[in-house]
């Protein structure tokens, strides 16, 4: 099957003054055509981001260059929703290890849940997994779980009640 | 994963907006509007000054912030919230002006105003729109009810816009039929319209949160929903039929605007009884006494339909100051403390002590000045029911106090005045400006 040109995207200028790229991809991956790839370029392997984009359909095809600049095509795998919300794991977390800590945090006013992932998941070795339970998905945690280099996966159940939360935990920056 | 960010420019918005609230009170002190005196231009200024300058300022500026976290995705076109916020308050301010000063200047600040708050608003509806507009977000009725809101911006702007340029000496037949006498419809579009069905969306997000209670897109919400849409499309309807010479059914109109409240009412009620945390915090309890003022508001109505004059001014008065304004002024502290709280203390969170977002603020403080806030309004309605302008004079001191009181608060949740010196940290962000440079994150690898 022959893909559409891929959308490219340079955000190495926008790292290099300073600016968050986070809303920019994500602009990017929503203008896309169906069936078209996003070719993005980052200074350095963006590893959280593989997790978004696979969530939102996609899978990435990566390539350090050789003058440093990470090329990532990430590749539309199924015509998908733009606005896929975070229904399901991420499609790799099947694969983590059981969690080590199991936290129940629901019937906790925000940003207590916030705070409790955050000083749990700070204590737990590398690769080693976490799974909360909330009352709500954790918007305001997923940019500061990315900032830490951990990653995460999560759902609402069936009755929309609760929200499962899988976070492994990564590199400290 | 949908994540949501920090607004840069919600608090600059949120400044704009407290500004134009002390202006309007100030204004009042010395004489503008009042019992019999709205019609003036003196009481356009004050009223655009709160509909427009404080009300519509705060809930646009808020949903920078809230739609990007109701929808689960970044703002859309976030570039244009400073150009949208310069146009809503010059915009504003030249409304104002064009109210206050008659003749020749009227004659350009009128259309003037008219034009940079059209642009305000097409700024504002082209960043919330998108990112509200997506069918995974629009399952849910919160995000239905604020882009109901948000179309009304539109009949509302049209209806002042031709207003404005027949007061201006541009005479357009809209805006001579609405000034003859269906100058109502206008307020209702607005302040029915678009201000209480955006707030409306808001608290059915924000109450559950900070009540901890479960998150239930029920029947009685979704009934609620289906009847303010009704009662949408009806008062954008008569507009329509205004234009081509048809009666608008306003009493329709207002039966339906008062089931939508009632509806709203009981969903409130319903998400209070199912609150986890049994001890209510000073914004949950006072945002109660803004409901409070809604069933007042309701509860006047069919004597400001039928009466009109006294009844009508006492009526849009409690909406605006009872109703709007406590809700807005009860949940502004919370949601600056809880912004001012991620900004600060989350990169830390796991790594050293960070206080309580409860800490940033006093909530002592905050109940006194919200009381007072609630007690001058009830006295602006009383003065407006008997017609006492001297009554409504004495009732601005409370209310400007209050007002000039909750910016100190937040002045000082800002500066984290309210944290022991030693849990502050030695650089702090701007108080109402974004930071330079100010979010470096998610530098992932």
């Amino acid at each position: 099957m022959n893909l559409p040109e891929p959308l490219t995207l340079d955000v190495c200028p926008q790292l290099a003054r300073g600016e968050e790229p986070f809303a920019t991809i994500m602009a990017a991956a929503d203008r896309l055509a169906p069936g078209q790839p996003l070719r993005l370029l980052v200074p350095f392997r963006p590893a959280p981001l593989f997790n978004v984009m696979a969530k939102r359909g996609f899978h990435a095809k990566e390539n350090r260059r050789d003058d440093g600049i990470w090329e990532v095509l990430f590749i539309p795998q199924t015509p998908v929703e733009p606005a896929a919300a975070a229904t399901g794991a991420a499609t790799d977390a099947v694969f983590w290890p059981d969690p080590v800590r199991q936290i129940d945090l629901c019937g906790l006013p925000p940003p207590e849940p916030m705070s409790r992932v955050l000083e749990t998941i700070s204590k737990l070795e590398i690769g080693e997994v976490l799974f909360a339970l909330l009352d709500r998905e954790p918007l305001f945690l997923f940019p500061e779980l990315a900032k830490r280099g951990h990653e995460w996966a999560g759902n609402l159940s069936e009755k929309g009640d609760v929200y499962r939360l899988l976070v492994r935990a990564g590199g400290q920056e | 994963m949908p994540n949501a960010e920090l607004s840069r420019w919600t608090l600059s918005w949120f400044a704009a907006a407290l500004f134009f609230l002390a202006a309007a009170l100030v204004l009042i002190l010395f004489g503008a509007g009042g019992p019999g005196r709205w019609s003036e231009g003196s009481g356009f200024a004050v009223i655009h000054c709160i509909a427009l300058g404080w009300l519509s300022q705060m809930m646009l500026g808020a949903l920078l912030q809230f739609a990007p976290v109701l929808a689960a995705r970044p703002l859309a076109f976030s570039c244009l919230a400073l150009p949208a916020l310069l146009a809503l308050s010059t915009g504003t301010a030249t409304l104002v002006a064009g109210f206050q000063f008659s003749g020749d200047a009227a004659a350009f600040l009128l259309p003037g105003a008219a034009g940079l708050l059209g642009i305000a608003f097409g700024l504002s509806l082209i960043m919330l729109v998108p990112t509200l507009a997506k069918s995974a977000s629009l399952r849910s009725s919160e995000p239905q009810l604020i882009l109901l809101a948000l179309g009304l911006i539109i009949f509302v702007w049209v209806s002042g816009a031709t207003m404005a340029l027949t007061r201006s000496g541009t005479s357009v037949s809209l805006g001579e039929k609405l000034l003859t006498d269906r100058e109502p419809l206008h307020i209702i579009l607005g302040l029915g319209g678009w201000l209480t069905l955006a707030a409306f969306g808001v608290s059915y997000k924000l109450f559950p949160m900070f009540l901890v209670a479960p998150e239930k897109d029920g029947l009685l919400r979704k009934a609620g929903l289906g009847v303010a849409g009704l009662a949408a499309g009806i008062g954008a309807g008569a507009l329509v039929l205004l234009a081509f010479d048809y009666a608008p059914p306003l009493p329709l109109l207002g039966l339906l605007s008062a089931l939508a409240v009632i509806l709203h009412f009981a969903e409130t009620c319903r998400i209070w009884r199912s609150r986890r945390r049994k001890i209510a915090e000073v914004n949950m309890r006072h945002s109660l006494i803004a409901h409070l003022f809604l069933l007042a508001g309701l509860a006047l109505l069919p004597l400001a339909i039928t009466e009109g004059g006294p009844f009508a001014e006492a009526t849009v008065f409690i909406l605006l100051a009872g109703w709007l304004s406590t809700l807005t002024l009860a949940q502004i502290g919370k949601i600056v403390a809880f912004m001012t709280w991620i900004e600060i203390f989350a990169p830390h969170i796991g790594r050293s002590a960070v206080p309580m977002v409860g800490d940033l603020s006093s909530a002592r403080t905050s109940d006194f000045l919200l009381w007072l806030w609630s007690f001058g309004a009830v006295l602006g309605g009383i003065s407006h029911v008997i017609q006492s302008p001297s009554l409504f004079r004495v009732a601005a001191i409370p209310l400007l106090l209050a007002a000039l009181g909750l910016c100190v608060e937040l002045w000082r949740i800002r500066r984290l005045l309210n944290l022991p010196p030693q849990s502050r940290p030695p650089r702090l962000p701007p108080v109402f400006l974004p930071r330079p440079n100010w979010s470096k994150i998610r530098e992932s690898a």
